[in-house]
């Protein structure tokens, strides 16, 4: 009557991580004609007027209890309980209608409860998962309007496939027979369509007239819950919440209103129990924590690790290298610092390249000695030699070069050119050609900066080289000191290395004298803020 | 300690001389290496392009691995096979690139050699197949003999590997 009814019959979708078999629903349908409206506006009138102890209620009350069991009904409906409509009841009485398991089950059941003569509904039944209400349902409802006369092709295959719980198969691959040339029609249902293993129920009510329950046409959908394995649980239409009935049109010659009522009646988990859940939880995640930090571990060394070099453009070529420490730097003693790749013929892409995949790693240490020392410290620098051995034995350089190892940490891929010495006239390239040798130059770090090069300017002059090839190196460089312990404990900026290691001093004076005037800043902001407002205007 | 996580693919291969390739891989790392998860070696599948130069595989590489050191960084070697229409194998090509010490999205190409025989070798390998193999195949990572090894360069193959670091800064590493 004054009801206002709630029009909002969307579904809605609720996650769960207690089992679904314990929701638990409470249905109420309650037909509206005049009588009963006026039986509920009676009734309501006089629970206000009970107090005082005006009219008795017995009169009333039987009156609504005649028209309650006909044209009402609440249940309490648990997850695939099933519960027998009028009609089903009739259908399975007879043992030969009864064709599938199921359907002999059903027959059981009802034969149990006619005997017993216990029954809980009478217009509120259910439609489980394993009924074959889901599909039908499915193939027979369009979507649009006109009703297409056929579903789609992919409909038809998901009615088919999707009402069917589908067990979560382990993730471990065949390892034979991967491929199945002939699938059966079922392996291609299940592989070639989406299944999401749903559980479907329909809470369905008869809604005939009284006396006249048990006709097929008379049921009316009025609940659909579906829930997926993973907690997730889609109730449409949802629970009234307060906001008003559902209502129900039927659709026969009369058509008659009917009020829903959904409500959830699943028992809360009890205070105890959810606090034996939250701690069995608890326990597992930090058990399961201490578990990964007992593989993880604790302790740490130190490192620097440079990589691969590849490539060049001569034939049967290979790479003789070494670093070359500036002072300050050390390495651990035993360590070779010097290879030599093997040797590689040629081929073209594009032009000759020669792969050498050299794997190296290096590991040195870099002491910081004086700070006074004002100067950015140095880094090592790779020499190298190309050098090329020839089926003939014939060996010639190829040329030299050197590389700087970066100073930033990651992954650098450098390409160095190079050159070799020549000698004036003609006799020594000759004599390259044709039994090999070649001038090689005594210290190789002639290459960059010599070792016994003291004076201000270094002059090549009279020196002649020709350019030969390139040499490509990777590098993956990582950089490890005790300072960046500190300064990510301290909370600074953090620095680059070059900040940290030299010019600490001055950069680091400088950079304490910043910090100090922000602090002092702030400490004078807050002040002022605490100071009462009129001071400052007034000064 | 400190985490690494390697996820990537082998891409594919080009570069070589016939199309059809397999490529059997592996992640080397060293003694304070430890792997948590993921599989460290494995085999591709045989690709056989029917348009272009290169061989897809896409072969997933998930790895995770916790350290106490930096030594013995991880390194990972392949060997590229070639697969002809009678079946038979043959190697094409050894290579190996460290996993990138830097976290972030890395395309790498891994450069491959493969050794020569002498020249009645190279002779019979023309016509019938084979060819000298690594006896060992540690010495794809380790530089220590090889430069007893004639080779000739092969092709290329491609990787994408995501590095991801963690704890790494705790001990002073910056990378």
């Amino acid at each position: 009557m004054g009801d206002g009814w709630c029009t909002d019959t969307g579904e809605s979708v609720y996650r769960s991580r207690d089992a679904v078999k314990n929701l638990r629903i409470r249905v109420r349908i309650q037909r509206v004609t005049s009588t009963a409206a006026l039986s509920q506006h009676l009734h309501q009138q006089v629970l206000s007027q009970q107090e005082r102890g005006v009219i008795e209620l017995d009169t009333f009350s039987s009156h609504t209890q005649a028209a309650s069991t006909i044209d009402a009904e609440e249940l309490v409906v648990g997850w695939q309980e099933k519960f027998f409509s009028q009609y089903e009841m009739d259908l399975y009485q007879t043992e030969s209608n009864c064709q599938t398991p199921l359907e002999r089950q059903y027959h059981t059941e009802i034969m149990g409860m006619e005997r017993s003569k216990r029954r809980q509904n009478q217009r509120i039944f259910t439609y489980t998962d394993f009924d074959r209400f889901s599909k039908w349902e499915e193939q027979a409802q369009s979507l649009l309007i006109p009703a297409q006369p056929t579903p789609t092709l992919l409909a038809e295959r998901m009615a088919n496939v999707r009402h069917r719980r589908q067990e979560r198969r382990p993730s471990n691959v065949p390892k034979s027979r991967l491929i199945t040339w002939e699938p059966s029609e079922e392996f291609i249902k299940n592989s070639h369509i989406i299944n999401t293993p749903v559980q479907t129920m329909y809470i369905m009510g008869d809604l005939g007239p009284s006396g006249k329950l048990g006709l097929k046409e008379n049921e009316y959908v009025l609940c659909t819950i579906k829930s997926d394995s993973n907690g997730v649980i889609t109730i449409k239409p949802d629970f009234n919440n307060n906001r008003g009935a559902y209502r129900l049109e039927t659709q026969g010659e009369k058509r008659e209103v009917w009020r829903l009522y959904l409500e959830n009646a699943s028992s809360h988990i009890r205070a105890e129990e959810k606090e034996r859940e939250q701690r069995m939880y608890r326990d597992l995640y930090t058990r399961h924590k201490e578990y990964l930090n007992s593989l993880v571990g604790q302790d740490f060394e130190m490192f620097f690790l440079s990589v691969s070099a590849q490539g060049y453009e001569y034939d049967n070529l290979y790479v003789h290298f070494f670093l070359d420490l500036p002072n300050n730097w050390s390495s651990v003693p035993f360590h070779c610092l010097s290879g030599v790749t093997q040797t590689c013929r040629t081929h073209s892409v594009g032009k000759d390249v020669a792969f050498f995949s050299y794997p190296f790693s290096f590991e040195t240490f870099f002491h910081k000695e004086d700070e006074s020392d004002g100067s950015l410290p140095q880094w090592p620098v790779m020499f190298f030699k190309v050098l090329s051995l020839d089926f003939w034995q014939r060996y010639r350089t190829e040329g030299y070069g050197f590389l700087v190892i970066p100073s930033t940490p990651g992954y650098h891929r450098m390409t160095c050119h190079t050159w070799r010495p020549l000698q004036s006239g003609t006799v020594a390239e000759l004599r390259r050609f044709f039994i090999g040798g070649a001038p090689e130059l005594e210290d190789i770090s002639y290459v960059r900066v010599p070792g016994t090069f003291k004076g201000e300017r270094l002059s090549r002059f009279g020196f002649r080289t020709q350019t030969t090839g390139s040499v490509t190196f990777t590098l993956n460089c990582i950089q490890h000191a005790r300072a960046f312990i500190d300064a990510n404990t301290l909370k600074k900026r953090r620095q680059t290395v070059l900040d940290q290691l030299g010019g600490h001093s001055q950069q680091g004076s400088v950079y304490n004298v910043l910090e100090a005037f922000q602090r002092a800043r702030k400490r004078m902001q807050e002040a002022r803020e605490t100071l009462p407002r009129d001071l400052i205007n007034t000064s | 300690m400190a985490e690494l996580h390697i996820i990537g693919q082998i891409i594919g291969a080009t570069g070589f001389p016939q199309n059809s390739l397999f490529c059997k891989w592996g992640v080397h790392a060293g003694g304070a290496w430890r792997l948590l998860s993921g599989l460290k070696e494995g085999q591709t599948q045989v690709d056989i392009p029917q348009t272009g130069d290169m061989a897809y595989w896409s072969h997933p590489i998930d790895l995770h691995y916790t350290t106490k050191g930096l030594q013995g960084w991880p390194k990972l070697h392949l060997q590229v096979w070639h697969q002809d229409s009678f079946g038979r194998c043959q190697l094409y090509g050894y290579g190996y690139i460290h996993v990138p010490s830097s976290p972030g999205q890395h395309r790498l190409q891994c450069v491959t050699w493969r050794p020569l025989g002498s020249w009645q070798d190279q002779l019979a390998e023309m016509f019938v197949g084979g060819g000298p193999q690594l006896r060992s195949p540690d010495l794809i990572y380790s530089g220590a003999d090889r430069y007893r090894l004639h080779t000739v360069g092969m092709g290329t193959v491609e990787l994408e590997l995501c590095v991801i670091l963690r704890h790494f800064d705790r001990y002073g590493v910056e990378s």
